[in-house]
């Protein structure tokens, strides 16, 4: 008798410890809390991936201030002076290419997919023109004695702007293979994490030139 | 009130750095090369390269951030839509 009582006073006399919140123990979760991820995986890897390459070339750029700050006269004589009118005219091409591939995204969001296959093909285009007219003013700089070993300015420059240039050949190709699958219906309206992962590297390649422009160009 | 104590206190101790030079250049490298080319060069470039690591996870973070709550909003929203469209074809609540 006396144990029954006891255990009927037991689960009668339940404490809460705690209040039960809602979300931790059962029930609805808290207001505001999604219940699918703010994003997909692939996303943010590519996210983090752009935080490492803009480190990659934040130490490119530290290099470059360091022997530009600390240099009297820059750039150094007996060199080659750079194009900077026609890059600035390049500039504009690459910084449409970032136009064109935002409305390509929009097009993909919407499930719309010729005008995806469109807009992906014209920032490919612009892409293709931003480094074709990279190439050509390259070699009239190396005929006219600007080399990777002629001097240090040769040296930064190429390191800094050629591997800028690596990015967006490689962001190009990548473009090609979402353009081809584009043209292939392979994108539809909630599935176009492909071409989102593709226009934030081409952003990030095209965001980063300005930057680059202005401090090996112009400063 | 201690968190706030502890923030001005450490605003205080900033501002005073930066307002008295012989204090903030403490620093044996930088206070020795002051005036040289190549030292104000290399302390440009620390400067910068010790900024880019804020900015990089700053905007990471923050894109996060507003990613989360645009998410959050689209489901309020999208559950607000679900329960009024609930109660629309309800046939009890809507007196047919």
């Amino acid at each position: 008798m006396a144990q029954t009582l006891t255990a009927k006073r037991l689960d009668e006399t339940l404490v809460e410890l705690e209040p039960k919140r809602p979300g931790f123990g059962g029930g609805e979760p808290p207001p505001g809390l999604p219940q699918t991820p703010i994003g997909n995986n692939v996303w943010l890897a590519v996210l983090v991936f752009l935080g490492a390459e803009a480190m990659f070339f934040a130490g490119l750029m530290g290099a470059y201030i360091v022997f530009r700050v600390g240099a009297a006269v820059w750039p150094p004589p007996f060199q080659p002076r750079l194009p900077v009118g026609v890059t600035g005219v390049n500039t504009i091409f690459l910084l449409a290419s970032a136009v064109t591939i935002r409305v390509a995204l929009r097009s993909a969001r919407r499930g719309d997919g010729t005008q995806l296959v469109r807009w992906l093909g014209l920032t490919a285009l612009l892409g293709a023109i931003f480094l074709a007219v990279q190439g050509y003013e390259w070699i009239e700089l190396i005929q006219f004695g600007l080399t990777v070993s002629s001097s240090v300015y040769g040296a930064l420059f190429y390191t800094l702007i050629g591997f800028h240039a690596l990015h967006v050949f490689g962001a190009l190709i990548w473009l090609m293979v979402v353009f081809a699958l584009a043209r292939r219906g392979h994108y539809a309206k909630n599935r176009y994490v492909g071409v989102q992962t593709c226009s934030m590297y081409w952003t990030f390649v095209v965001a980063l030139w300005p930057a680059l422009y202005g401090l090996v160009y112009l400063y | 009130m201690l968190k706030r104590n502890t923030l001005l206190t450490s605003l205080l101790a900033g501002l005073a750095a930066a307002l008295a030079p012989a204090l903030a250049c403490a620093c044996a490298v930088c206070l020795t090369g002051d005036g040289d080319p190549t030292a104000n060069a290399f302390n440009w470039s620390v400067l910068f390269l010790m900024a880019t690591p804020y900015a990089v996870v700053g905007s990471i973070a923050g894109w996060l951030v507003y990613s989360y709550r645009r998410a959050a909003a689209k489901r309020d929203q999208d559950h607000a839509t679900e329960s009024a469209l609930h109660l629309a074809l309800s046939e009890k609540e809507s007196g047919r």
